[in-house]
């Protein structure tokens, strides 16, 4: 068991950190998808190309489309991690 | 983490401290991981971005103006791309050229993404293996490393620690007499010393008794210089037994030449009686009483009783004197033709006819010569045989500043510290005292006057011998015996003092 241990607790940090980052992803998806549904609908929405200050002009509908996606897969992959960890307890 | 401090080569601590070392590095790698993930995904991105990007003649974008301003605008010539090749390089390419610009760095992204996954599993293995490695040690079980710390240091040396003695000193002597056995190779007295072990040993008890008897006797100044033990040492021929001279011999010893042999102590040599009995030689001071009756003592014809007299040597050392001399002295001045060391070359077929060839014969007894490697201070070994000549100054010179060292004990201490019993003897003249006698007042008359008579003046004092080489003794004698004159009163030996109140 003292030999399980310090892997299960290297495994264990590692989920924590997907676990935490999965949260905090989440959040920021709540919230993108809160924003955009709240938008008025003349405003424009600009996407940024990643790694550099180029935005592009978006479909604002499309937009709230996808980040409502990504959402959701986020907040899947969240109930995977709970229930894995879940299973492990239980185990 | 778990292990206990076991006996382990690899300790817990190191074991750990391995580990953790394993973990820095697999989180290392995971960060770098992660950012060229972050990377590869951007990659990703633009890819996409180029590959739609024909697609409209322009785009409406957000322009940047600085790095937190925006403009709207347009983004024309979709097709043409200027892409960055490193340092400050840049090509222009269509959309498609750039895709596989990107699609080849991606590459690049991935390889080391790759490198670094390897990593960081090689790490974890090692993580793991430390691990078990630490369980391992922890177990304890089936072997254990047995230690044994040696806590002090007191099993080092066997015995004590035996101090060496200091360069130039002599080792300790015991009270006890010590007994040195002649080194004479010639005579091989193996035999006499048995004998003169049991003679010892009675000797010995008799002095003991003696000394009870007679405490003050023998607790007068006698301590002897060490010349003693060079003259029982040195060639001791004759006797088997130590015939060492106690006080009054060694005196003479110390006076005399290191050769002093048992020959002196033979009862002839200074017409004195010597009692059969061995003397034993001490280095240290005379354990011996040489005044009393049973004990071995040479008594002087002139004196009632032998006596003893510490001389103050420059060396603080006390020599004893030994009336013997003063005799022998006085002998020697009176036959003074005796003075010289007898020209012997006769037959010497023992080591004693050597001895009695450097030895000076003062009517007839034998007054050994002062070795000359006794030190003396500035003394000259020369001068015993002009001791005649210079005797006479010799016990002029005595006197005020004799410092009276074994060496100079040969009485004529001189400033020059000279004169050897010889010198003094065949000048005989001793017993001057340096302000009544000649004019030519010597700082040493070469005799060593008594203590019993000593006069206030006659206290020895320590007097150190002037530098003056012997040869040049005589003229400087004279001169310090200039000089002398105007102290004799004060410094006269009190052996001469002694000795010309004697022969007063």
């Amino acid at each position: 068991m003292s030999g399980r241990a310090p892997r299960q607790e290297e495994g264990e940090s590692a989920k924590l950190r997907r676990k935490e980052e999965l949260s905090r992803r989440i959040k920021e998806q709540k919230v993108v998808v809160d924003e955009l549904s709240n938008l008025k609908k003349n405003r424009k929405v600009y996407r940024q190309q990643p790694n550099s200050n180029i935005f592009f002009l978006v479909d604002r509908t499309e937009t709230l489309s996808q980040c409502k996606n990504t959402l959701d897969e986020l907040k899947k992959a969240h109930q995977e991690m709970e229930n894995s960890e879940k299973a492990k307890i239980k185990k | 983490m778990e292990g206990p401090g076991g006996a382990s080569p690899l300790s817990p601590a190191l074991v750990g401290r391995l580990r953790q070392e394993h973990e820095k590095v697999v989180t290392s790698c995971q960060e770098k991981i992660q950012h060229w993930k972050k990377v590869e995904s951007d990659y990703e991105a633009l890819q996409e971005r180029l590959r739609t990007l024909p697609d409209k003649l322009s785009y409406d974008i957000m322009v940047p103006f600085g790095p937190l301003a925006f403009m709207p605008g347009k983004l024309v010539h979709t097709n043409e791309v200027t892409v960055l090749l490193g340092d400050n390089w840049f090509s222009k390419c269509s959309a498609k050229q750039a895709v596989g610009l990107v699609e080849h760095r991606k590459k690049h992204v991935r390889k080391a993404l790759d490198d670094l996954q390897k990593v960081m599993k090689n790490f974890e293995s090692r993580v793991e293996f430390t691990e078990d490695l630490q369980k391992m040690s922890d177990a304890a079980g089936d072997f254990v490393d047995i230690r044994e710390e040696i806590e002090d240091d007191s099993i080092e040396t066997k015995g004590k620690y035996r101090t060496a003695h200091k360069p130039h000193s002599k080792p300790k002597v015991s009270n006890a007499f010590e007994v040195d056995f002649p080194a004479n190779g010639s005579d091989t007295k193996s035999m006499g010393r048995f004998q003169s072990e049991e003679e010892l040993w009675a000797r010995l008890e008799e002095l003991e008794r003696q000394e009870e008897i007679h405490g003050e006797l023998d607790r007068m100044p006698d301590t002897v210089e060490t010349n003693g033990e060079d003259t029982t040492s040195s060639e001791e021929e004759k006797d088997d037994k130590r015939t060492d001279l106690n006080g009054t011999y060694r005196a003479e010893d110390c006076i005399t030449q290191g050769n002093f042999h048992k020959e002196v102590t033979n009862s002839d040599l200074f017409g004195v009686q010597v009692n059969g009995s061995t003397y034993y030689h001490s280095d240290d001071e005379d354990d011996i009483d040489v005044g009393d009756n049973s004990v071995p003592t040479i008594f002087f014809s002139h004196t009632v009783e032998p006596k003893r007299v510490r001389i103050n040597t420059g060396k603080n050392t006390t020599l004893k004197f030994s009336e013997k001399k003063e005799e022998a002295k006085r002998k020697r001045k009176n036959s003074n033709g005796n003075g010289h060391a007898t020209p012997e070359l006769p037959n010497i077929k023992t080591p004693a006819d050597i001895y009695r060839v450097f030895v000076d014969v003062v009517n007839g007894e034998y007054v050994p010569r002062k070795s000359i490697l006794k030190s003396r201070s500035r003394e000259n070994s020369v001068c015993s045989d002009t001791s005649e000549n210079s005797a006479a100054e010799f016990d002029d010179r005595r006197g005020v500043q004799r410092s009276i060292s074994c060496d100079e004990a040969t009485q004529s201490d001189n400033s020059e510290g000279i004169l050897e019993e010889e010198e003094e003897e065949g000048q005989q003249e001793l017993p001057k005292k340096l302000p009544p006698s000649s004019g030519t007042t010597e700082a040493f008359s070469g005799t060593v006057i008594e203590k019993e008579p000593l006069s206030p003046s006659l206290i020895p004092h320590p007097v150190i011998a002037h530098p003056v080489l012997p040869t040049i003794l005589e003229r400087k004698s004279e001169e310090v015996l200039s000089e002398a004159s105007e102290e004799t009163t004060k410094r006269i030996s009190k052996f001469k003092a002694a000795r010309m109140q004697q022969t007063n």
